[in-house]
């Protein structure tokens, strides 16, 4: 603990998403859950029944004359979060947005730039970057420890549509997409944050159930010249939380990430690493969480992204999850859709 | 193997909802364990290493494999409901109230009558969806459908129970704790937030026989550190059951469970993972 006062939060969005931050706020020694915003005030007792304590506004606009949050959290459907936004910057509240950022590329820039012109700290809740055999595998590559990056190989599988679908989840036109902006989008914004910009894609996507993409395979190019390839899809049987995986060839070796465990081979040493085969466990890496929110799906990334986003507020330094990070992610899911659609290849 | 008078349990939930080194890895066990006579092998393999309890998320091969195990083994099935994954999907796909009838359909005739009078004097909490009187419910229906089994110890999901104790909810343990003694068995806690298990439930903790929480020498999962954990522990090792002792893989069985022993825990918790290892090692 800082020492310092705990950081007011709201909660806008008493969905399953907005709950976990909700309760994390309330467990975390450095935030306070001062309130939640939701339409349908018949949730009250429910929530208060899971040990939510705050009150339950039926509008930001009830929210900010009742109290007064440093920051928001964003948790309603993705197709209303500029709308939200918007809302709540008639504070300079500090925002965090949950993924996927919005239904488009625009609707994301000018979330963007809401935040940017109201000069408050922004984050994106894509939580599994910030497990920490992640964040070691970004700081790998980030040394140069692979030297030049010159290709990479990823998957993103979940076994969770196997039949019509109902809810705004499975609606493009309120949640985005499907498995390419609800569940690969995870690993979009890590390839983002390792690799930059694309510069275009070559992409497929196809619906085998439900109305959205059920799964997709995408060609990539970044601007830095990184190829590499991604095959994703939530119709896939054998797991029942997201399962991705990550391996990056440079001029000096390869590393593969998976979710518990990084292996790395090199063939000459690089920044304390040997050369040949080597292995950095998640179990060798510092946790800094003080309460996990859900064991088996995100873990301590709960704890860790909350963390990450307080100190960006007490420091007045933009995190790496930021909204620009999250757009970027916006401009490869769009490019994707893009690229599928006219079944050619798409510059970002 | 023995871990000096620490009881051994095995740790069975479905195979899909585990984390492994590849997706080939993957689909290769969730393959092998969606048979009931490869579930039963590891009942088995678990068996001869010491393991005298079976801590199980019970879905339909392991349902099976349990049944055919325990007419040759008394060993008793310490049941972890409700199933949440299952549970979440049902929720997505047929809502709230689809889901539970759904679990409901499961039930027998008789269990079916006790559940739907012990819905009727609790109407008013069901409509306000009261969280640990939902919770009871769902896991009372599954505990039902696990009829033939032999059940001493209950224990609610882990997803349910970091919920349960991030909102301070001490209802719903007590509870779970109320209707495992009804029942006449005992009441358990599995949970990766051990310290705070201890502060939302205070001396109603010595309610629940044995609190399965993550040990190993690591501190891997050991949350919000491996002393603090430890510290708890040792205050009182019979009623910790160490969990995560191999630390994802990275710890050999032998010195895994020599660690459990060195703290005096009342037992260690094998996943699938850990005694295909520490048979085939013959350990």
């Amino acid at each position: 603990m800082s020492g310092r006062p705990p950081l007011r939060a709201a909660v806008v969005g008493a969905g399953r998403m907005g709950m976990v931050h909700g309760h994390l706020l309330q467990v975390h020694p450095e935030t306070e859950l001062v309130g939640l915003v939701d339409r349908d005030l018949s949730l009250a007792d429910h929530l208060a029944s899971q040990g939510l304590r705050a009150p339950l506004y039926p509008s930001i606009e009830a929210l900010y004359g009742a109290t007064n949050p440093e920051a928001v959290f964003i948790c309603t459907p993705t197709h209303t979060h500029l709308a939200v936004v918007r809302e709540c910057l008639a504070r300079p509240v500090h925002l965090f947005v949950e993924k996927p950022l919005a239904t488009s590329r625009a609707d994301a820039e000018a979330i963007l730039r809401l935040a940017s012109d109201a000069r408050v700290m922004h984050a994106a809740g894509y939580v599994y970057a910030h497990l920490p055999v992640v964040q070691a595998a970004h700081q790998l590559v980030a040394k140069g420890v692979l030297g030049e990056v010159l290709r990479f190989t990823a998957h993103a599988y979940v076994s969770e549509v196997f039949g019509p679908k109902q809810g705004w989840f499975f609606q493009k036109e309120q949640a985005g997409g499907g498995v390419v902006a609800n569940m690969a989008s995870h690993l979009l914004f890590i390839l983002g944050w390792l690799f930059g910009p694309i510069r275009g894609v070559t992409a497929s996507t196809r619906s085998h159930f439900s109305r959205v993409d059920d799964s997709a395979q995408v060609l990539f190019t970044f601007a830095t010249g990184v190829r590499g390839l991604l095959d994703t899809s939530w119709s896939v049987p054998g797991t029942q939380m997201l399962d991705y995986g990550l391996t990056i060839d440079g001029r000096n070796g390869t590393l593969v990430l998976g979710r518990e465990r990084i292996l790395l081979h090199l063939l000459v040493p690089a920044a304390g690493h040997d050369a040949g085969w080597s292995e950095i466990h998640a179990s060798d890496l510092p946790a800094d969480t003080a309460f996990d929110v859900s064991p088996h799906i995100g873990g301590e990334a709960f704890y860790r992204q909350l963390q990450t986003f307080v100190d960006a507020c007490r420091n007045g330094v933009l995190p790496f999850c930021s909204l620009a990070e999250a757009c970027n992610t916006q401009r490869m899911i769009e490019a994707i859709y893009a690229s599928a659609a006219a079944g050619t290849p798409v510059e970002a | 193997m023995t871990a000096g008078g620490a009881q051994l349990v095995l740790e069975l939930r479905p195979a899909a909802s585990r984390h492994y080194a590849s997706w080939t890895e993957r689909l290769g066990t969730v393959a092998r364990f969606s048979r009931p006579d490869e579930v039963h092998a590891l009942c088995e393999e678990a068996y001869a290493l010491g393991a005298r309890a079976v801590l199980a998320v019970v879905d339909a091969p392991i349902r099976e494999a349990l049944l055919e195990f325990q007419r040759w083994r008394d060993v008793p099935v310490w049941a972890v409901v409700p199933n949440m994954f299952a549970f979440i999907r049902d929720l997505t796909d047929l809502g709230m109230v689809g889901a539970a009838r759904a679990r409901f359909t499961r039930l027998g005739p008789a269990a079916m009558v006790r559940t739907g009078l012990g819905a009727v004097s609790r109407l008013g909490a069901i409509r306000r969806r009261d969280f640990a009187t939902g919770t009871t419910l769902v896991a009372e229906m599954e505990l039902a459908a696990l009829r033939g089994l032999r059940v001493t110890r209950l224990f609610l999901h882990p997803q349910v129970t970091e919920v349960a104790l991030a909102g301070g909810v001490s209802a719903a343990f007590t509870a779970l704790a109320d209707r495992a003694e009804c029942l006449g068995i005992e009441a358990g806690i599995v949970t990766h937030n051990p310290l705070r298990a201890a502060a939302v439930l205070g001396r109603e903790l010595g309610r629940f026989a044995a609190v399965v929480a993550p040990c190993n020498p690591k501190g891997y999962k050991m949350f919000p550190d491996r002393e603090a954990c430890e510290q708890l522990y040792r205050r009182e090792p019979g009623r910790f059951i160490a969990a995560e002792v191999s630390a994802g893989d990275a710890v050999a069985p032998g010195p895994a469970l020599a660690h459990v022993r060195a703290l005096g825990l009342a037992g260690a918790v094998l996943d699938p993972r850990f005694v295909e290892r520490a048979f085939r090692a013959g350990t």
